[in-house]
């Protein structure tokens, strides 16, 4: 590293000082632990590291490999654990992760080495989080649970595809972000009325957000959710994205470990915003897509499925304190209609639950036979003290950088306790007058960019759907957001999570990130998030990646049965 | 969980403990960015003193305890907040207004600001900045920002990009940094008076405390100035937390320092890293008026500079444009550690702290523009930062009021012992209640957890037309009042200090 070079690691094991000073048994436990995870990390790679496997042991590699991970975490978590006594008794130096043990570059090298086992056990970025002495428990929690959801993605965003520059780079269709009207966006932020600079904008804000930047949303969600009345500025607070809005509602409306129901599958940004700082349980309502008596259409959700959930989770002894809803859907893409909403209402304050609605793409359904009603359109709310909606600008606009979302809450007490969080996400006073200007502009939003934005959404969707027939792989045919939810199930033998884990991996291996059905909390393996908002070439090649994967899929369970065939 | 504030909050010379654990209320009268004040006649709504969430209206809330304690942050923050907010001083539509000497923020400069933030080459827009980008923040302005650090900061070495992490503002810097060093209920170190908003910002999410490591105006034994840091104080400070079974997991530390405007010197600033290290202690150093010097001679020198550090590994730097560049209302703050492990888990965090792409290629801009930094802004700056700070410290000179300030920051800790009688904070609490009745907002003592009542903080870096205006309402106020006062009762105001130690 740099200058700073005096307390350089010592190795495992060796102390600074000669003389303990008392007979812990701290730093002798660490020591053994530390032996113990160099064993084992040893024997890991002699299991792991031998060439030209066939495809069984290959998978069989896989399953060593998790059990490894699952290993090296717990002993990781003893290690930490110990450290945090020993230290107290010796100055015992535990090895720092060296800087090139830190994986960044993991999954270009495995795209490189495409079908061939990895000879580095891929611990380093896990083990680069938890073997740390200098990190409470639960930011070690933190560190692990956010690289372990996104290296994936930081590996996208290290190595992005380019059409010249780097076109072996990864395609992703695995983030929710609409890239069709990057034109149009581009060129409405620097129209002249966006740049201004007010000493207003540079002093500290109403934590709130900026009372003009208020109103416009006030008026921007009357129009555009068509509510009955006009809605207050009073009732919103604005903070720099919606998985601020939903980490903030968490934190103010349940204690830790109490929970929010949500049906699932769902965005799997709430489970990550539940638990990084608000530590709330996110207990799932199962839908499934089996079309039955009680189910009459796949993914639906009932009053009786919530009801069961909720009953459940309480037998549990556990604290419900809200339910979450997504509309329109993610990943599903289905609209909730007036009616079934009302019963969701209804059915939460029967329980007296909270309601967070999440209506981030509802600028972005793009069947015009379909009308989306949001909740805020409703004459009357079951329970308008506990119904909050949450929209931003990220979905509906494309402009995720740009870090915006709304609350829109009746209840006084709910905008005051959120508003508190100002000071910990709150938005540039520059942008929050972009962000006005844009949103005021609805004749541009109306004349220009919704219906581009419709038309491309539709094209791009229905490029990707005539794919997916085209490939006879089945899907959740919906008319809004930016995604289709498909049934890559008759790809996997068996169907299973490792399955489907494994499929999503041969996927990365070409340079194409997806989205899975477990990060969705789906309950049947097989389903997966394609994200089309993209530019058509991008569309295109990344569709062709697809079909070789499932190619290769296929190709290599032919090549198993006929293995089995063999053995038999 | 939380623990609510246990003292009362009228009787506030008791809640000086030798930690601040229980007293979250008292600290948090503040508004703004929590350092104004509060009406002395508010306490926690139907508490009766006790560390009982449940004592919050429970009923007819629709929060969760937390939530309960969190909303009442804001709504005391939110009454002086109102207060100053429905009657701001306009020089034409609202002669009789508040003038604003109480929050921190740099007003001195906006035509320039202005003027750099306008120019064509801020305009950019381009698709990757509308994308979600790196949580760390785009990598363009972490480049900028280490060689922005490396050169003010005169570090030995080139700063590397892999070690900054961008965020949106300082205050979200303490919470993440709060949350991944400690568990709920530690605590850090903190020499007092300190800037009272970091109270908040490391209990919100991380729901940790601030042990104070209380100084005093009393130069005594081997101090040579008043509120001089040592480590002896360290030392015990720590000591008594910990026999009080509060674990202590780091020390924050401001340079330089606010509310007091000093500095510490290289030996002051190896000698308490020295300690932490002994102590395996993190060291947050907030550097925030690092370029807010304005005195050549205070021979200021950020912790980046020292050719040594004791421990790299647990030594954590902060930095943001909300008081060097005046634009509190920008957003943008940094962090720069060694420790890849905190860089790591604090970006972890960023999602939820993160700043739009269009700023951050603004920022990363404007700190490139080394040739307008340092020939027209600092220049600039500090010469009308000493001119404004020139004129407030003659007037007080003027009126025979004791003041500390060593030529850096934007603000005057000024002794107005002299004025209460009794010396008590809820006389304190009384003078800043006329201070307001006569439209100048300041910032009291008790704000900044000072142990001894009677201190205010003066923030001199407004324009001349309001500062005179501010001064002259200063003034009328403490002329009805000195009469009343006797001579400042030296032994009153050391009574805290003798039932604590």
């Amino acid at each position: 590293m740099s200058h700073w070079s005096d307390t350089l690691p010592v190795p495992s094991g060796q102390r600074r000082d000669q003389v303990p000073r008392d007979h812990s048994i701290y730093p002798q436990l660490l020591e053994i632990t530390l032996h113990l995870r160099q064993a084992m990390r040893e024997h890991f790679v002699q299991l792991t590291s031998r060439q030209g496997l066939s495809l069984e042991e290959r998978k069989h590699t896989q399953a060593i490999r998790e059990k490894e991970a699952l290993l090296s975490c717990l002993i990781c978590r003893m290690i930490n654990l110990l450290q945090s006594e020993a230290a107290s008794d010796l100055e015992l130096q535990v090895p720092l992760p060296s800087e090139d043990s830190r994986g960044d570059v993991r999954y270009g090298e495995r795209a490189q080495l495409s079908g061939q086992p990895d000879p580095v056990p891929q611990l380093s970025d896990c083990e680069a989080a938890f073997v740390s002495r200098d990190l409470s428990n639960r930011g070690i929690d933190i560190s692990v649970f956010y690289q372990s959801s996104f290296q994936d993605y930081n590996a996208y965003q290290k190595d992005k595809y380019h059409k010249d520059k780097n076109t072996l780079g990864f395609i992703n269709l695995g983030t929710s972000e609409n890239k069709l009207c990057m034109d149009l966006m581009t060129e409405r932020l620097q129209e002249r009325d966006m740049n201004c600079i007010e000493d207003a904008l540079l002093q500290y804000p109403d934590w709130r957000g900026q009372p003009f930047l208020r109103e416009e949303v006030a008026r921007f969600l009357t129009y555009y959710c068509r509510a009955p009345t006009q809605l207050d500025p009073e009732n919103v607070v604005v903070l720099n994205g919606c998985c601020s809005v939903f980490s903030a509602l968490a934190m103010v409306l349940c204690d830790p470990g109490e929970a929010f129901l949500v049906p699932a599958p769902f965005y799997g940004g709430f489970a990550f915003s539940s638990r990084l700082y608000a530590k709330v349980e996110l207990i799932p309502v199962y839908l499934e897509s089996e079309v039955t008596v009680t189910n009459t259409q796949p993914f639906q959700l009932t009053v009786d499925k919530l009801e069961e959930a909720l009953l459940e989770a309480r037998f549990e002894g556990k604290k419900v304190r809200g339910l979450v809803l997504i509309n329109p859907q993610n990943p599903v893409g289905d609209i909730y209609s007036p009616d079934s909403l009302m019963k969701y209402l209804e059915f939460a304050k029967r329980y007296n639950l909270h309601v967070i609605i999440d209506e981030i793409y509802m600028l972005s359904v793009f069947d015009e036979s379909i009308t989306f009603h949001s909740v805020l359109s409703m004459k009357s709310l079951p329970d308008r003290n506990r119904t909050h909606v949450i929209w931003g600008t990220s979905k509906d606009f494309g402009i995720s950088g740009f870090r915006f979302g709304a609350l829109y809450t009746h209840n006084k007490e709910v905008v005051s306790a959120v508003s508190a969080f100002g000071y910990l996400h709150s938005i540039s006073g520059i942008a929050q007058h972009k962000l006005c200007q844009l949103l005021q502009n609805t004749e541009w939003i109306d004349k220009v960019y919704l219906p581009t934005n419709c038309y491309r959404l539709r094209e791009a969707h229905k490029y990707i759907t005539a794919k997916l027939k085209a490939l006879e792989i089945p899907f959740h045919n919906s008319s809004s957001g930016l995604y289709v939810w498909i049934n890559l199930k008759k790809y996997l033998d068996p169907c299973t999570f490792e399955e489907e884990r494994l499929l999503y991996c041969r996927f990365l291996d070409n340079k194409l990130l997806l989205s899975r059905g477990k990060a969705y909390m789906c309950k049947e393996p097989g389903w997966f998030c394609l994200i089309f908002a993209d530019e058509l070439p991008r569309l295109k090649l990344a569709m062709r990646r697809f079909c070789d994967v499932l190619e290769e899929q296929k190709e290599a369970w032919i090549v198993k049965q006929l293995e089995d065939a063999m053995r038999e | 969980m939380f623990t609510l504030p246990q003292k009362d909050f009228s009787a506030p010379t008791t809640c000086l403990g030798p930690t601040c654990l229980q007293d979250l209320g008292s600290s948090h009268g503040d508004d703004l960015e929590g350092e104004c004040s509060r009406k002395l006649d508010q306490k926690l709504p139907e508490l009766p003193g006790v560390g009982d969430s449940a004592m919050l209206s429970p009923d007819t809330s629709y929060l969760s305890s937390r939530g309960r304690m969190i909303k009442w942050f804001w709504d005391s923050a939110e009454e002086g907040y109102r207060t100053y907010h429905m009657d701001e001083y306009d020089e034409n539509k609202n002669p009789s207004g508040i003038i604003n000497l109480g929050v921190s923020e740099n007003k001195l400069c906006f035509d320039l600001l202005s003027w750099r933030l306008s120019q064509s080459d801020m305009q950019r827009v381009e698709p990757s900045l509308l994308q979600y980008a790196d949580w760390r923040g785009h990598l363009f302005l972490r480049e900028e920002v280490a060689k922005f650090l490396s050169f003010y900061c005169k570090s030995p070495a080139p700063l590397r990009p892999e070690n900054v992490v961008v965020l949106n503002g300082g205050a979200s810097l303490f919470s993440a940094l709060a949350t991944v060093l400690c568990e709920a209920g530690e605590a850090f170190l903190i020499p007092t008076p300190y800037y009272g908003a970091i109270t908040q910002h490391v209990c919100l999410y991380g729901n940790v405390r601030l042990a104070c490591v209380y100084l005093d105006s009393e130069v005594t034994g081997l101090d040579t100035r008043p509120f001089q840091l040592t480590v002896e104080k360290l030392e015990m400070a720590l000591r008594e937390a910990h026999s009080e079974g509060v674990k202590v997991k780091g020390l924050i530390l401001i340079n330089p320092q606010n509310p007091l405007g000093d500095i510490y010197s290289p030996e002051e600033l190896q000698e308490y890293l020295v300690f932490a290290k002994r102590h395996k202690l993190h060291v947050i150093v907030d550097e925030v008026y690092m370029l807010s010097v304005f005195e050549e001679s205070a021979g200021y020198r950020s912790v980046l500079s020292l050719e040594r550090l004791p421990d790299p590994q647990r030594t954590h730097v902060m930095w943001a444009t909300s008081k060097d560049f005046g634009m509190s209302g920008l957003r943008f703050g940094t962090l720069y550690t060694e420790n890849q492990d905190v860089a790591t888990a604090v970006a972890s965090l960023c999602r939820y702290h993160g700043l739009s792409g269009l700023v951050q290629y603004q920022m990363a801009q404007l700190l490139r523009d080394r040739d307008w930094i340092n020939q027209v802004y600092l220049p600039e700056n500090h010469a009308r930062l000493k001119a404004a700070h020139t004129y407030v410290s003659e007037e007080l000179r003027a009126l025979g009021i004791p003041f500390l300030s060593r030529g850096a920051g934007f603000f005057i800790w000024v002794d107005l012992r002299k004025y209460l009688p009794k010396g008590t904070f809820e006389e304190e609490m009384l003078l800043w209640r006329r201070f307001l009745d006569n439209k100048v907002l300041l910032s009291f003592g008790k704000a900044f957890e000072c142990k001894e009542p009677g201190w205010f903080r003066f923030v001199f870096s407004d324009q001349a037309h309001r500062l005179c205006l501010g001064m002259q309402r200063v003034r009328q106020v403490l002329a009805g009042k000195s009469q009343v006062a006797e001579d400042p009762p030296s032994s009153q105001s050391q009574e805290p200090s003798d039932q604590r130690r």
